[in-house]
């Protein structure tokens, strides 16, 4: 690890500041918020990120979960996933986001890692996590490691030539079910991103994983006001029972009525180089009775563009049987 | 009144016991290796190689050297003299990988030591390890995992005909099944702090073996042995991956040296995958020839297992082929494969464990061939005598594990037939293996200490590792003395200590009865001795030969208990501040054995299966063993479900993977390489039968810290495929092998 | 630092084995609980262990190159320490408080040996600077309890044998008192499932499970 400035940010001025210093807000940004700490330590450790500077948002106030006018949530960045997980508003209204984050690391990890910081989680991609290997996401141009290598654990859809490294969160997979928006304030100003367009696809470039621009900073995650009779559902399948990151993983959030899926929003996990809105499967179910052949049919669907690797062909099986089992079981069919 | 018997404590030997060291544990108080901190300590911190084959071109340390607080940076050319270990005699001398880091610039396996930074602090250490730049003349490593021999195997055990045997069978299996490279990862990292003397070092190490390590280090490093002193107080475990010293020893004892400085060295867990050993890759043939009705005609166990490229290592899968069951006609072969990797080692259970899943599986595959049900079919098989030397078992009760633990599982229910058994929704799969593990002691040394306080001390230059040797000690002391266990101070892991067992083969309960034991005798001995000389002396004017020392005191044999004196009195009146015992026990390797000792055991494992999520966990586990007397079962019965969870890991999640394309471990932390944790733990039953195997001590006591992984693996995969249809003959379990199963959504 | 003070923590016998080092004076603010003076397994029924004498200062210890200042309240004492920012929390404890009770076991959060309490909270010391702990309240498994005034997690662990070689156990506990205030459902399963982030390769989950359930039983 490199040694580094480090300072406590006072104000969210301050820290976009600070921020705005740094030539770029993605892999290798010169300087860099700290939170939680359990992806940017991780990875300083590994020399993966290098930050000349890092900032300790610790003490700004953006640690409060509160409704909205229109009866959605406001949750500040600094969150942390323990405290949303636990939020009575959170557990009664949106049950798949504290189920995903339930579901996600460990106890005390999740005392730790912020709203924030969970939405800027960094793939597990050992080749991105090793300094020795050849990787676009980390070394723009170095090639991709993953792709005839060690890729068990990677993504089958929204892959490219470049990258196929699996975005880990199970917070994001959720936040994208439930249709979440993120508020950054940048050194223009404020703005908001729907989370669709938050993160952004490998392609050609991956080491930009999502919008943000040097200086900008997340402030909180609104989410809209829960659809009236909706149920919702996070399945995790992976080797070991807990602590351990998804194979494959289904969000999703079902309103039934008179025996058809008036509305259903289907995000996924462990699959997809960013938190996978599976609208083909969502369009194949929606004004349709749960049943064994619609829901082969939205999982077809889902499934239809996945680009398996040379080690994990078997996610096109098991995301499918893993939204199936999750639809069946938000529409109460099992 | 009281008479002397009385007032003996009852026996705590067999009994369950809170371990004496458990408040240093829990407490933070237990000092393992690298919580050791000296005034003036360095810390180091190796540079590994990133390529597995080639050769090192060019190293440049400058812009290292010119860091902040880089004391220096050591490489091929000025570590100094580091020397290979002399061959090795019984279980000295011994080191998996001989040659001493840096010796030339040849890279053999990834991640090889090529440099060592040695800076002021940890964080300076690390920077400044990121900042050696190495050249390397890369070739294409092989790391490959399909095993072929170039070299005939060698015949490890061979009786009657068995081609001829397996050719004629009437029911046959053949098959060949895989199990991959583990790595041991205790949770505490491998660590050496070296603390130089200007003549001598004292060596802080993450050590099973102090005596052994004592003894190579001082090789290695060119010194005499008497400078050497190995300190391991406290173990974070080994699981046989500490037993023998590894190359970062010498880096942070070379550096201290040159240094003149203590030096901490921390093994990183990444380094943890490719400097400290692993349990190699197997690949087993097995053959099975037997009769229609289930007696077995043949056996055949071929093993390959892969090595490093300059050192040996057999993994010996057909430990316990040769004498588990009854067949006239047997042959077991083994042969190494080099690979670039770094040298293999003792992983728990070496041998057995991967051996008894391949042959486990084969029975149960034989069973299904037979349509009889697999416990029946080992019943049916049982020996009378070990077939393989020929000579009686020292104390077998095989059979019983399996009809006892059929007993308790619920055996009886069993529906044969995939996916015939099911509850709440799941597919129920049961499966049985037997396990075995040898026993065998060796040489100890060990003495006692009566003191005049009351209190014991036992010293003895063997280790703690987790299995409860501390309180073992202490019980045996106590149970000899007549003394509290309270009473008992348990010194372990030093080479200033009488020499001690290594922590291995689960060896040191057995070894150390017969010294303590001796050692706490002679001390008995002596108080008596003092009893009687001098004026003051409690019992002038006797002989040492009319007095008894019993329950903690002396008196007079036949006399009544009332004039009976503590032991500490008697010390006092002599003006003696305490009196000793030594006492030495031999070993039984080297002897041709007269009675086969081993260790047995059945497991019956359930697992359950949930087709629509390709959900399959262990959910219950029975296991019945049978090895001999167990002296704490507090500590006993955690040892043994300690090695079922380890079991769980091996069946179902651990697989050290290698790039094949630059022979890295490429899955090297522990968030990639997945071991068991709380959320997987099954329902355990343990069952100890418990009978003394007095053919290798008094109590007898056979040893149990590795037997309970064997056969799990393959008691796991029989319930695999009768809960899905899938055999799984590589190890580990899955999603992937199962998505294709016959029991689909 | 001129003021840098040694203390002997733990010494073997021998010469060059001098002890534990420190570098400032913390030992005497911590008290007998920063301290683990011996490794004798007699210590059951021995008070906690007393402080070693001080030391004289080590003038091979220089100045930490670009090394900040940071206070920390840990078990209830102030630490100043001079400290590099890249060093965790972990490492601070172990290397520079002398608090050798928490454990390394992988550095990077995938283990759980380096739990300890954060303002009353559990967290992995090793993902974490101890620059950014300005003021907080840290407790480690020292201040939880000693040999002779063990607490009730402690204690449980001894009788049910929540242990073998000891070195994931302080991360078992402190998480294991942790979760003793937090949401947990009764059964042994949801106790599985919150202690999961603390692995156990000896594998001794059965009995610590069951000195947790002892000890929330109780409770």
């Amino acid at each position: 690890m490199d040694l580094f400035q480090f300072s406590r940010a006072e104000s969210v001025a301050q820290a976009v500041a600070a921020g705005a210093e740094s030539p770029t807000a993605q892999q290798g940004a010169q300087v860099r918020f700290v939170a939680g700490g359990t992806t940017l330590l991780d990875l300083m450790k590994l020399n993966v990120e290098r930050p000349q500077r890092v900032v300790d948002i610790n003490k700004l106030p953006l640690d409060k979960v509160e409704r909205t006018a229109d009866g959605g949530l406001k949750i500040g960045a600094l969150v942390r996933n323990s405290d949303l997980a636990h939020n009575e508003m959170v557990q009664k209204d949106y049950a798949v986001l504290s189920q995903a984050l339930l579901s996600g690391a460990s106890a005390q990890l999740r005392n730790m890692a912020t709203t924030g910081g969970n939405l800027l989680q960094r793939t597990r991609c050992v080749y991105f996590r090793d300094t020795a290997m050849a990787c676009n996401k980390r070394e723009a141009g170095s090639g991709c490691s993953a792709i005839g290598g060690f890729n068990r654990m990677l993504a089958i859809l929204g892959t490219s030539e470049q990258c196929i490294a699996t975005n880990p969160s199970d917070m994001n997979v959720a936040l994208t079910a439930l249709e979440a928006t993120i508020h950054i304030q940048g050194a223009k100003g404020e703005r908001s991103v729907p989370i669709h367009d938050f993160f952004v696809v490998p392609g050609s470039t991956p080491q930009q994983e999502n919008v943000l621009e040097p200086g900008d900073l997340i402030t909180y995650v609104t989410l809209p006001a829960p659809a009236a009779g909706s149920k919702s559902v996070y399945l995790k399948l992976r080797d070991r029972a807990s602590y351990e990151f998804a194979l494959a993983s289904a969000a999703v959030v079902a309103t039934v009525e008179g025996g058809r899926l008036k509305r259903v929003r289907i995000a996924m996990g462990g699959v997809g180089t960013k938190p996978w809105r599976m609208v083909e499967a969502e369009k194949a179910l929606e004004g349709h009775a749960v049943n064994e052949g619609t829901l082969h049919k939205a999982a077809e669907a889902a499934l239809r563009g996945a680009k398996p690797q040379s080690e994990n062909g078997y996610k096109v099986e098991l995301a499918k049987r893993c939204l199936m089992y999750a639809v069946k079981q938000a529409t109460q069919a099992v | 009144m009281a008479s002397i018997e009385e007032v003996v404590p009852a026996s705590i030997i067999g009994t369950s016991l809170a371990r004496v060291d458990g408040p240093l544990k829990v407490s933070g108080g237990a000092m393992y290796s690298s919580d050791h901190n000296f005034p003036g300590m360095l810390y180091a911190v190796p540079v590994c190689s990133t390529i597995a084959k080639g050769t090192i071109t060019s190293l440049d340390s400058s812009a290292a050297e010119a860091m902040p607080g880089v004391q220096a940076v050591y490489h091929r050319k000025n570590i100094g003299q580091l020397f290979r270990a002399a061959p090795p005699v019984g279980f000295s001398g011994l080191i998996d990988e001989r040659r001493p880091p840096f010796e030339d610039d040849v890279i053999r396996y990834y991640g090889q030591y090529v440099a060592v930074v040695v800076a002021q602090t940890f964080e300076q250490a690390m920077a400044a390890s990121a900042a050696v730049k190495v050249s390397y003349a890369g070739e294409k490593p092989d790391v490959s995992t399909t095993l072929s021999s170039d070299e005939k195997p060698k015949v490890d055990t061979t009786r009657g005909d068995a081609d001829g045997a397996f050719a004629s069978a009437a029911v046959k299996v053949d098959e060949t099944y895989v199990t991959p490279v583990e790595t041991h990862n205790p949770i505490e990292l491998h660590a050496s702090v070296a603390v130089w003397d200007g003549k001598g070092f004292t060596l802080y190490e993450t050590s099973q073996a102090v005596g052994n390590h004592r003894e190579v280090m001082a090789q290695m490093l060119g010194v005499p042995l008497e400078n050497v002193r190995v300190i391991s107080r406290f173990l974070g475990s080994g699981f046989g991956g500490k037993l023998w010293p590894w190359p970062h020893c010498l880096l942070a004892a070379a550096a201290s040296r040159n240094l003149n400085r203590p030096v901490k060295l921390v093994v990183s867990r990444k380094m943890m995958f490719q400097n400290v050993g692993h349990r190699p890759l197997t690949q087993q043939r097995i053959r099975l020839g037997a009769t229609a009705d289930g007696m077995l005609t043949s056996l055949q166990h071929d093993s390959l297992n892969h090595t490093s490229i300059l050192d040996d290592y057999g993994e010996g899968c057909g430990e316990a082929t040769g004498y588990l069951y009854s067949t006239a006609n047997l042959r077991v072969t083994s042969g190494l494969v080099r690979r670039n990797v770094g040298n293999p080692t003792a992983m728990r259970g070496p041998g057995a464990v991967p051996g008894l899943y391949a042959l486990e599986s084969a029975m149960d595959e034989l069973a299904i061939k037979l349509k009889m049900d697999p416990v029946e079919l080992r019943l049916k098989n049982e020996p009378k005598l070990d077939e393989s030397l020929g000579i009686p078992f020292s104390s077998r009760h095989l059979k019983e594990c399996l009809t006892v633990g059929a007993e308790k599982f619920g055996w009886s229910q069993r529906k044969a037939g995939v996916g015939a058994m099911q509850r709440d929704g799941l597919t129920l799969g049961w499966g049985v293996g037997v396990c075995s593990w040898i026993a065998a002691r060796i040489g100890c040394e060990a003495t006692v200490e009566l003191k005049a306080d009351g209190t014991a001390r036992v010293a003895c230059g063997t280790q703690d590792i987790g299995t409860g040797t501390y309180t073992i000690l202490a019980q045996i002391v106590a149970e000899k003395a007549g003394i509290p266990i309270e009473k008992v101070e348990v010194v372990l892991g030093d080479t200033k200590l009488p020499a001690g067992p290594i922590s291995g083969g689960s060896w040191v309960t057995s070894s150390v009865i017969p010294a303590v034991a001796d050692a706490t005798q002679k001390a008995m001995q002596t108080v008596l001795m003092a009893a009687v000389q001098g004026k003051d002396a409690r019992f002038a004017g006797k002989k040492p030969e009319d007095l008894v020392f019993s329950g903690g005191r002396v008196q007079v044999k036949g006399g009544s208990a009332e004039t009976s004196v503590a032991y500490a009195e008697v010390l006092r009146a002599a003006n003696l501040g305490g009196v000793s015992g030594t006492g030495k026990s031999e070993g039984t390797f080297g002897v041709p054995p007269k009675v086969s000792q081993h260790s047995f055991g059945a497991q019956f494992v359930e697992v359950t299966w949930q087709p629509a999520t390709a959900r399959l966990r262990v959910n219950r586990v029975v296991t019945v063993i049978d090895a001999g007397r167990v002296l704490n079962t507090r500590a006993g019965r955690n040892q043994i479900e300690g090695a079922v969870m380890m079991g769980v890991g091996m069946a179902m999640l651990e697989h050290t993977t290698y790039d094949q394309r630059n022979g890295a471990p490429i899955n090297s932390n522990l968030a990639d390489y997945v071991v068991a944790t709380h959320a997987d733990t099954p329902q355990i039953d343990v069952t100890f039968l418990d009978y003394p195997d007095l053919s290798l001590n008094e109590y007898g006591a056979r040893g149990i810290g590795e037997i309970g992984l064997a056969g799990i693996a393959a008691a796991i995969t029989g319930a695999v495929y009768h809960a899905t249809g899938v055999r799984v003959r590589e190890l580990p379990v899955r999603i992937e092998d199962l998505l294709g199963g016959t029991a689909r959504a | 630092m001129a003021d840098e003070k040694q203390k002997a923590g733990s010494a073997e016998d021998s010469g060059g084995a001098a002890g534990k080092v420190t570098r400032r004076s913390f030992l005497s603010h911590l008290g007998a609980a920063g301290v683990a003076a011996t490794a004798s397994p007699l210590l059951a029924a021995a008070p906690a262990a007393a402080a070693m004498p001080e030391a004289s200062e080590a003038a091979s210890d220089a100045k930490i190159v670009g090394s900040v200042p940071v206070s920390l309240r840990v078990n209830g004492k102030v630490l100043k320490l001079q400290v590099d920012p890249r060093a965790t929390l972990l490492d601070t404890l172990r290397e520079s408080a002398g608090l050798t009770g928490t454990k390394k076991g992988c550095d990077h959060g995938q283990c759980g040996a380096c739990t300890v309490h954060v303002n009353g909270r559990r967290v992995n010391s090793c993902l974490s600077f101890a620059v950014m702990h300005e003021g907080d309240e840290i407790t480690t498994i020292e201040g939880i309890g000693q040999p002779g005034n063990l607490h009730p997690m402690q204690a449980a662990f001894v009788e049910h044998d929540g242990y073998q070689c000891g070195y994931c156990t302080s991360g078992q506990i402190m998480s294991a008192v942790a979760l003793l205030k937090e949401p947990c459902g009764p059964t042994d399963a949801d106790v599985k499932e919150l202690m999961s982030g603390n692995i156990c390769r000896c594998g001794a989950y059965p009995n610590i499970v069951a000195a947790v359930q002892q000890v929330r039983l109780r409770s």
